[in-house]
């Protein structure tokens, strides 16, 4: 856990999953000083972005919140973030006994703060709040993400390549049924009032 | 006349089959690159009826369905029907001429398409003449299939039979009722039902081909296959056929659901999206005995194309049973219709779940049939990252086009007037559009070289004759 671990974590994450792998590892020195600090990379870009640019939907005009609505909005983003990492965390813990790996909360904080800072660090893109440029900066970052995850499990948690595939794919389902209860989260809300104003 | 026990499976007619699968799967993949490129760049029709989007979306849709789907169904389902049996097909000639007739009709009624012949029903846009060469063969199936039961020698009736004959079963049920039309020249009818009447049954047979077609008979393929490629038994036997009967129950109610916010009674829409969110149950049970199934399975994953693909085919079944009931919720719904998340909760399913068990059920079978090995497993693991990018990709771009387009046509001003035109909200949608074509492609490149990879295996190979096990106990455990 030597050097600057967030480029580490960036360039060479299959030397951070080793270094987890180590009885040893510091992984609260990696808590401490990261995993609460990319979470609230997104958020605070997204403001950025949102306040001084304007959110680009697609249609001609870009949508911009007040001061109190883009907070707002982007504590809501930390917040969901923070559910999503934390909840992500739990189950991986959850699924570990499953499958044999190791099972320390502390391990499981840190390897998902790895596998993260791809797509947070990619998060940079709210700066420019275009629907479409986010989604090209974006989806490259979560398949590294994705391939992080794969790639990572058996190393950090001490188990088979086999089951950290069979274990990924697992998680995997995990995050794509958030994302989509997420995404379905939101049109409710938007269908009941909150936020931009629909002819409902 | 011979004993069973001193007969081969019919496995020629699988590796057929197999073979037809794969083919139209290339074809009807490609129709849909294809397609997504006209959305595009509309040009690309060249001013011909025949390539056109009305013309080609069809095409691609029944090409996935009824070619590259059922010729898998049918293949899988003639396979493990043996096994499960101990016993040959029943009549392997009708076998046979099922497996070719199927392919003339699915060729001609494909032609059929281009030409202009449609009923307009999705999903079920061939003619008449095309319905009844369907029933006709469908029936030939369902003799085949349920005539290898009734002369098996285990008394149980295994569950993947189970899915399969649920399948045969329902689908000749629903092909039928939808398809009741009074003819009026070769290639045009008009349905018995009219206006609402019309739309709710369409609907009752496009979400139950979805259900037993797309869900059931494919689950029908994990239920053989996933204990065969692991080497364990279903982690639950019991919650297997409570899943079935729970599935079979609440599925059929579901269909409405297509029709929110359309002119049908508003209490069968609810009821709809109640059956709907019901169904979440029964999908997830199968689901968590999929993957507690091969979380047993320690040792078989190495060097094992298809169990990663059957895995990865659970993952995303779980995401498309999830999705299908959260988009049926009206709150939801009224973003969600007629948006392009409906398309990326399609190929979710399509993609994710029906292509990529059927690769790993072939990638499982064509070894075996062949008697050799894969010709070229690095090309399999390949493929695997190649579906899985293609997918997500697919999925991801959907889901940012299909909620946009959802608020921004539904957005209004502070006078109550739309925000955006219909034309300017389009427009925007090309970019999403250009990472869907770049999805398809990469999808559509695994797929072909998975065929590649599988006809070379085949190549030269007859099929390896395999005989019924010679003794079966009366309890029905075989020795």
């Amino acid at each position: 856990m030597t050097g600057n671990l967030f480029l580490n974590m960036l360039f060479h994450p299959s030397k951070v999953f080793e270094d987890l792998s180590d009885e040893n590892a510091d992984t609260m020195a990696v808590i401490r000083r990261y995993s609460l600090l990319i979470m609230l990379l997104p958020p605070i870009f997204s403001w950025l972005g949102g306040s001084q640019l304007g959110w680009r939907l697609g249609g001609s005009e870009p949508v911009f919140f007040d001061t109190t609505g883009s907070i707002v909005f982007s504590f809501f983003y930390f917040f969901i973030l923070c559910v999503g990492f934390l909840g992500t965390v739990t189950i991986s813990k959850w699924m570990a006994t499953t499958y044999g790996a190791k099972i320390s909360l502390s391990l499981h904080l840190c390897l998902f703060t790895v596998i993260c800072t791809p797509l947070v660090t990619a998060s940079l893109a709210h700066l420019y709040p275009d629907v479409f440029f986010n989604a090209l900066v974006l989806v490259p970052a979560l398949i590294w993400s994705t391939t992080l995850l794969y790639k990572g499990l058996p190393v950090a948690l001490g188990i088979s390549p086999e089951q950290g595939l069979l274990m990924g794919s697992s998680l995997v389902a995990w995050l794509l049924v958030a994302a989509v209860s997420l995404l379905g989260l939101c049109v409710s809300l938007w269908t009941h009032g909150a936020g931009t104003l629909l002819g409902l | 006349m011979k004993q069973d026990s001193q007969q081969f499976y019919d496995d020629d007619i699988v590796t057929r089959l197999v073979q037809f699968s794969l083919l139209w799967a290339v074809v009807a993949m490609f129709v849909g690159v294809y397609l997504s490129a006209e959305l595009l760049w509309p040009d690309l029709d060249f001013g011909q009826f025949w390539l056109s989007f009305g013309r080609l979306r069809p095409l691609h849709t029944n090409g996935i369905i009824f070619g590259f789907g059922i010729s898998a169904l049918m293949a899988t389902a003639f396979y493990s029907v043996q096994r499960t049996s101990h016993a040959p097909l029943f009549m392997p000639k009708l076998a046979w001429f099922v497996a070719y007739a199927w392919q003339v009709v699915v060729l001609l009624g494909g032609l059929s398409l281009l030409a202009g012949w449609t009923s307009s029903k999705e999903y079920a846009e061939l003619e008449w003449p095309f319905d009844i060469a369907i029933t006709l063969l469908w029936v030939c199936f369902g003799l085949v299939f349920f005539g290898t039961i009734a002369r098996r020698k285990i008394k149980p009736i295994y569950i993947s039979n189970w899915f399969y004959g649920g399948l045969i079963i329902v689908i000749a049920m629903l092909h039928i009722v939808n398809n009741l039309a009074l003819p009026v020249s070769i290639d045009k009818s008009y349905s018995l039902y009219a206006g609402a009447q019309d739309a709710v049954v369409q609907w009752w047979y496009g979400h139950n081909a979805v259900g037993f077609l797309l869900t059931g008979g494919f689950l029908g393929m994990m239920y053989y296959f996933l204990p065969k490629i692991t080497g364990q038994a279903i982690w639950s036997y019991r919650l297997s056929v409570v899943a079935f009967w729970a599935f079979t129950y609440s599925y059929i109610w579901a269909g409405p659901h297509h029709l929110h916010f359309n002119s049908i009674p508003d209490w069968v829409q609810s009821l709809a999206m109640v059956m709907s969110l019901i169904l979440l149950a029964p999908s997830w049970a199968t689901m968590i005995n999929g993957i507690m199934t091969v979380s047993k399975s320690s040792a078989k994953l190495h060097n094992n194309p298809a169990l990663k693909f059957i895995v990865l085919s659970l993952a995303f079944y779980g995401l498309a049973t999830f999705e299908g009931p959260m988009m049926a919720i009206k709150s939801v719904n009224v973003v969600s219709h007629f948006t392009d998340w409906t398309i990326g909760h399609v190929h979710s399913g399509a993609l994710g779940w029906n292509a990529m068990i059927t690769y790993g059920v072939f990638y499982y079978l064509v070894p075996r049939l062949a008697g050799r090995e894969l010709h070229s497993l690095r090309l399999a693991n390949i493929h695997f990252w190649m579906a899985l990018s293609g997918t997500l990709l697919y999925i991801l771009s959907m889901w940012a086009a299909g909620v946009s387009q959802g608020l921004l046509w539904l957005s209004i001003d502070g006078l109550g007037q739309l925000s955006y035109s219909f034309n300017d909200v389009m427009a925007s949608m090309k970019p999403y559009y250009g990472l869907r074509l770049v999805a398809g492609m990469i999808f559509l490149s695994g797929t072909l070289l998975m065929t590649f990879n599988l006809l070379m295996t085949l190549k030269g190979q007859p099929s390896v004759k395999v005989r019924p096990p010679a003794v079966a106990t009366s309890s029905g455990v075989t020795v």
